[in-house]
């Protein structure tokens, strides 16, 4: 604490410059001569620093923000994380008026015994007691799960580079089985049951809860209660491999009503016109193009082939927002990329290219087809 | 003391003029290269103990196979008659000619096989000796195959002329258990292993081995087979020597001549000698896949029903089980050994099956009947 110290500072400075557009505009100029500039530099750091981080807070609104908590439990995260925000921010207050008063006063009054019970208290006291009550904190947002609140239960299996999900409920005779995309009814508690064939991956939408890891070899349980209606997106967050930043979902909490209405449309088999074997139209010809590719070995289309559950199930694909696991919009024109080299689209994709198997009009007729599945 | 210096310049200035001797020797083309001399004595001498011993160092830890397996000295046989009699000679007929005039001469084997161990003879024939005239096995990661050529090799010291037809050939020269060869050449060469009705060697589609069936296969999925071992695409150092040179239309009508025989409506293994959960864990396997291990289910494209799959998809059923089980291994092997226009979507189906469950899948499709054409 030997007053300024203007190199470390300089430095980062530097890097902002290096870095962000935005100190340019501010008022900095090109570095011409490192010494001279330092002191201006020093000056403009902390709008260096604070430009970007603005530009970040505008951001954390959106479907995908711990910050903008629409369910009970990310409520807690949410508010256990402003405690410790608004603490930590206080603390440090603390401690760089300590550091200036020591700057200023150098000659403490009180002697050394003063000063050793500040240590003591400052150093061991005090941060032993705000880490104990942090972390008191945080255990008691871990769930109780001698009575579950939920009746739902939503299984959820980390695949590289997609999610495997499943619905469970007394009511349902056998659960309700998609993927990639979640549907939730607003207001009711949900567990979700966490697993993984592969690697480990971890399940995380920011918006209705924290993350929660899936490990293969054992299952994983995450409630949430009370989630608000939106639309929120949902991420891997634990790297799983090539493909992991491509690997995202959508999740649709719907008013109760709905939600009803949804499942059963899930639960249903493929849509009639898609499973329908002639005339020889268009889409019997995207039907025989599925099944003479052996696309069924892989993926399930409940009605017409069954045997394969390697690959996402594709019942009611075209009814997803999203294709290849929140990688982009549903199109014919993305479905048709998407079949013709998968790897280009998501590096390390399990699913083989059909693009030196099929022409581009059997690729268009059988993406065609898979809008259908609605 | 005095002299030490002046004898190093010496020797320096008599070894820097060698080499510019070694130079203008090389760079004026005076040194012979013909084979018609021979190798001098020290020369023959060193370069054959250099391959000795290169070949006993390498060989070492190679795990020798079961050679006696049933068929897998045939397929050797049928292949050395194309691929190694013309320079080596057989049994059935000695070579000599050109070939003799070689420099090394290919030597005589049935005197030579015995002085090698199997895992030696498989260093050979996989890797070829540099600069003699003994090319590599023609595919990479093929082991199985030249296993086959050293099973045969080991048999050879024994054989007769009429013993190497036998095996070669499947009888006396000029016929297949009694069945007229066909006269024109390509054809000729794919009968020596598939027999004239394409079910195997000496046409008989029960007897175990590791020649493929052709009788159950679609004119579709032959020649896209035939196509993808001509172009080299798909490693077989077999099929790839049997391909090679043929031009699609010749292609073509070899895969339409197998696909006109006659099927064979049985099974090439019998289910009664077969433990039943194998079986029960290669029907699960073939209708389901093992959805746990990524492992697509194997009937959505060769369903053995024959139905809803194009013809470019081979059938398994009635296939040979140790050859399905070859496959299955050059697929999940890593890097896997595998080409052709569809081999992806093997690869991915089958990367992470595990070895038991390949032979408990390749038993499933063995012992089930072919569709009828």
């Amino acid at each position: 604490m030997a007053g300024r110290r203007p190199g470390p500072r300089s430095k980062k400075a530097e890097i902002e410059i290096a870095r962000g557009q935005e100190t340019r505009r501010a008022g900095g100029r090109p570095r011409r001569e490192p010494i001279d500039g330092d002191r201006k530099l020093d000056r403009l750091a902390p709008i260096a620093l604070i430009l970007p981080a603005a530009g970040l807070v505008a951001s954390c609104d959106g479907p995908q923000s711990a910050l903008v908590p629409r369910a009970r439990q990310a409520v807690e995260v949410a508010a256990l994380f402003e405690w410790m925000a608004w603490g930590a921010v206080a603390i440090w207050a603390a401690v760089m008026l300590a550091a200036i008063l020591a700057v200023l006063r150098p000659a403490m009054r009180g002697g050394s015994r003063r000063a050793d019970r500040l240590i003591i208290f400052g150093g061991v006291v005090f941060p032993t007691v705000v880490l104990a009550v942090l972390l008191a904190a945080g255990l008691r947002l871990l769930p109780d799960w001698g009575d579950s609140p939920a009746r739902l239960r939503v299984e959820v299996g980390g695949e590289q580079f997609w999610w495997r999900v499943a619905y469970a409920r007394d009511d349902l005779a056998v659960p309700v089985r998609t993927a990639n995309e979640i549907h939730l009814p607003a207001g009711e508690p949900v567990e979700f049951v966490l697993s993984a064939r592969d690697v480990i991956h971890s399940f995380w939408i920011p918006s209705l809860a924290g993350k929660m890891d899936m490990i293969p070899g054992r299952v994983n349980r995450l409630l949430v209660e009370d989630p608000q209606p939106g639309v929120y997106r949902g991420v891997c967050a634990e790297f799983c491999g090539t493909g992991h930043a491509l690997m995202a979902f959508t999740v649709v909490v719907h008013p109760p009503e709905s939600f009803e209405a949804w499942l059963a449309a899930e639960a249903r088999p493929a849509a009639p016109e898609a499973l329908r074997e002639g005339p020889p139209d268009a889409a019997a010809e995207g039907r025989r193009l599925f099944l003479d590719h052996g696309c069924g070995a892989c993926h399930p289309v409940r009605g017409l082939v069954e045997a394969g559950d390697v690959g996402p199930d594709l019942t009611h694909f075209a009814a997803r927002a999203t294709l290849g696991a929140g990688l982009a919009p549903i199109s014919r024109e993305t479905v048709a990329d998407w079949l013709r080299d998968p790897q280009a689209l998501k590096p390390g994709a399990r699913m083989p290219g059909y693009g030196a198997l099929m022409s581009e009009a059997e690729l268009e007729t059988l993406a065609d087809w898979l809008l259908e599945l609605r | 003391m005095i002299r030490g210096p002046i004898r190093i310049r010496t020797l320096a200035w008599i070894l820097a003029g060698l080499a510019v001797l070694a130079v203008v020797v090389f760079a004026a083309g005076l040194s012979p290269i013909g084979a018609a001399g021979g190798h001098s004595a020290a020369a023959r001498w060193i370069l054959h103990t250099a391959m000795r011993r290169s070949v006993a160092f390498h060989a070492m830890g190679t795990e020798v196979p079961d050679l006696s397996a049933p068929g897998l000295a045939r397929l050797g046989a049928a292949h050395f008659e194309s691929g190694c009699a013309p320079c080596h000679g057989s049994p059935a007929a000695p070579t000599g000619g050109a070939a003799q005039a070689m420099l090394p001469p290919p030597p005589d084997l049935a005197a030579r096989i015995p002085l090698w161990t199997p895992a030696e003879l498989h260093r050979i024939v996989d890797e070829g000796v540099m600069m003699t005239g003994m090319p590599a096995w023609p595919a990479r990661g093929r082991e199985d195959e030249v296993w086959a050529v050293v099973a045969f090799l080991r048999k050879l010291p024994e054989l007769d002329a009429e013993g190497y037809r036998a095996l070669a050939h499947g009888g006396p020269e000029g016929s297949s258990r009694g069945l007229a060869l066909p006269a024109d050449p390509p054809f000729a060469d794919c009968v020596r292993c598939h027999g004239t009705g394409g079910r195997g060697p000496d046409d008989d589609a029960t007897a175990p081995g590791p020649i493929p069936r052709l009788d159950i296969q679609p004119r579709a999925a032959l020649e896209a087979a035939l196509k993808s071992y001509a172009a080299e695409a798909r490693p077989s150092g077999v099929m790839r020597h049997a391909a090679a040179g043929l031009d699609a239309a010749t292609l073509a009508g070899l895969a339409a001549r197998f696909a006109a025989a006659p099927r064979d409506p049985a099974a090439a293994l019998d289910p009664a000698g077969v433990d039943e959960t194998l079986l029960a864990r290669g029907r699960e396997i073939a209708r389901r896949g093992l959805p746990a291990r990524d492992v697509a289910a194997c009937d959505a494209c060769h369903s053995p029903r024959g139905e809803r799959v194009r013809d470019v998809f081979p059938r398994l059923a009635g296939q040979r089980r140790s050859y399905l089980e070859a496959q299955l291994r050059l697929y999940t092997a890593d890097p896997p050994v595998a080409g052709g226009p569809r081999a992806e979507l093997m690869i991915q189906a089958a990367r992470h099956l595990p070895a038991a469950d390949a032979a408990a899948v390749s038993a499933w499709y063995a012992s089930r009947a072919p569709a009828p054409r």
